[in-house]
């Protein structure tokens, strides 16, 4: 088994960076990281249960609006509890919400939620005196397990203790995004994702399993929103227009939504990408919206869908030869 | 344990099924036989609740259970294994017996329906890491009918298990079947060709353009005229 170890290695290689990459670099880790844990969630929307989402940015908008009025307005600066408090509203908005988009499926699906995000971006872009507007309102730097830092250098307080903090919420996102998807609960989305009639004579309530995905998967938008929000200091409603849902789509598809890993892959390389690509041109949506293309049409299955089909052939040519299969397929 | 009692079923402005009776006892075989067309498919998706009889009634031990969820009516134990198997592709063949024993609590424990389920189907125990595409046509019908016994359901709806095996394989499905008859599930099934009606069937009901035109056991069925019309000479 090659893929725990490549795991282990690109933790401890993230861990590492601070060391040996540019503080430039670094500080770029920071969005990906917050975008690995939006991720995971829409993944299981997507990859999982097959329902794509076109209004995410509401919910990594609320995670991030959390934060910033908790610590601009309520004094409230432990991340720990912004993070708790992000994904309980999260939830709470995602349950009426949820409700109504996940009793469509496909393109309905993905306009209603569209729809919703929408209605929010309006939301805190027009009531100004509650959200600031397009000015937004301030993320305070939080203090982190009690520490307050406050009197840390910012950029020494993001490459030191806000970079691991990050980590720690990935990894332990991770760990219990690969605990649901591979529960029966994850076993009973793929059947919905596969064939839901069928899956009903199983005994799978198909709307209440996709709910039930809806929200896990708002709860880490809006985790991951809130870990948006110390970088950049200020939250404003950009992060919930329509656009930003479209970017973490394109980051699914770019790694890959088949594999657990491919939405984290997708937003490495989007993130990195995208630095790069907007320091040579100034038209870096003209790039990006050519290789959306590319990917969909050569490489459906994103960039580690290019890796797999080469280790399920080596795997299959094992198969024949041992005669006893292996038991995991999945990576 | 299962009655249906005259339902008339509509798909769209079509009349499908015209007041259509039958009647499963606990630990009985149950045949619905009929031409392609003839009413069969629909009669059993109306049963699984795909379809809603127009006027009518389903009672699943007394219970009436038309207009209730698909999904309702498997979790009060009814199994169903589709004339096109309906496998998940992307799941292993374990993964997909599996999941039956986490969406119906109750009942036995998992590990015995499981043994249940593979000693019916023995050579399914070979290929537990396979996927859909990499199964012939008769081993998925064993892993449609496999998966709706780990269901531990009181009672099993087969439609046509047969239709498109290979000769060669029929056998063992056709062996499977009789386990399941003989492990006291009761079976309604449903099949085009008399000749694959087993000889233990308890009754047999035969439709033909949406009406049950006949009903009895397996031997009148052979000395009745009408019978051997519609259904004999599919051999």
């Amino acid at each position: 088994m090659t893929g725990p170890l490549v795991v282990a290695a690109a933790v401890v290689a993230i861990a590492l960076a601070p060391l040996v990459a540019s503080t430039y670099h670094v500080l770029l880790m920071l969005p990906f990281m917050a975008y690995a844990v939006v991720l995971l969630g829409l993944n299981l929307l997507l990859g999982y249960a097959g329902l794509v989402s076109f209004g995410h940015a509401l919910f990594i908008g609320i995670g991030a609006y959390t934060g910033a009025f908790l610590t601009s307005h309520f004094k409230i600066r432990s991340l720990e509890v912004i993070l708790i408090a992000a994904a309980a509203l999260g939830a709470l908005v995602a349950a009426p919400v949820g409700a109504l988009c996940v009793r469509y499926v496909k393109i309905y699906f993905g306009m209603l939620t569209l729809a919703f995000g929408m209605v929010f971006y309006t939301f805190v872009l027009k009531f100004y005196r509650l959200t600031g507007g397009d000015e937004g309102t301030p993320f305070l730097r939080p203090s982190l397990l009690g520490r307050s830092l406050e009197a840390m250098p910012k950029t020494d307080y993001l490459v030191g203790p806000y970079y691991y903090y990050s980590l720690g919420v990935v990894v332990v996102a991770t760990l219990c995004m690969w605990r649901i998807v591979h529960s029966p609960f994850g076993l009973c989305l793929k059947t919905i994702r596969d064939n839901p009639a069928k899956a009903e004579t199983l005994g799978i309530g198909v709307t209440r399993f996709r709910f039930h995905a809806f929200v896990i998967s708002a709860v880490y938008a809006a985790v991951g929103g809130a870990l948006l929000g110390p970088p950049i200091g200020n939250v404003d409603p950009t992060l919930a227009y329509w656009t930003h849902s479209g970017n973490i789509v394109f980051m699914t598809l770019l790694g890959g939504f088949t594999s657990f890993f491919g939405p984290v892959v997708g937003a490495f390389v989007f993130i990195y990408l995208q630095n790069w690509v907007m320091s040579v041109v100034p038209y870096w949506r003209l790039i990006f919206g050519a290789i959306l293309a590319a990917i969909v049409i050569f490489a459906p299955g994103g960039l580690l869908g290019l890796v797999r089909p080469g280790r399920a052939a080596v795997r299959a040519a094992g198969r024949r030869g041992a005669g006893a299969p292996p038991a995991e397929s999945r990576p | 344990m299962l009655t249906v009692h005259e339902i008339d079923v509509f798909i769209q402005a079509s009349h499908i099924l015209r007041r259509v009776s039958l009647e499963v006892g606990a630990r009985e075989v149950v045949c619905l036989v009929g031409r392609n067309g003839a009413g069969k498919s629909t009669t059993l998706r109306t049963i699984m609740g795909y379809l809603r009889p127009r006027s009518g009634r389903v009672e699943l031990r007394g219970q009436p259970i038309q207009g209730r969820r698909t999904h309702e009516i498997a979790a009060l134990g009814l199994g169903w294994a589709p004339e096109d198997s309906g496998i998940f592709t992307d799941l292993t063949v374990a993964e997909n017996i599996e999941i039956a024993t986490w969406t119906r609590r109750g009942g036995r424990p998992a590990a015995e329906r499981l043994d249940l389920a593979y000693g019916v189907f023995p050579v399914l125990r070979r290929y537990m890491t396979r996927k859909g595409p990499e199964m012939s046509g008769g081993e998925r019908k064993m892993l449609s009918i496999a998966r709706a016994l780990a269901l531990d359901p009181e009672m099993l709806l087969l439609d046509e298990p047969f239709e498109g095996l290979s000769p060669t394989i029929i056998p063992s499905v056709s062996d499977g079947i009789a386990q399941i008859t003989r492990l006291g599930h009761a079976v309604l099934l449903a099949e085009s060709n008399i000749h694959h009606v087993p000889e233990y069937t308890t009754r047999l009901y035969v439709i033909e353009r949406g009406e049950i035109v006949f009903a009895g056991t397996l031997d009148d069925a052979w000395r009745d005229a009408t019978v051997l019309r519609i259904i004999g000479g599919t051999r």
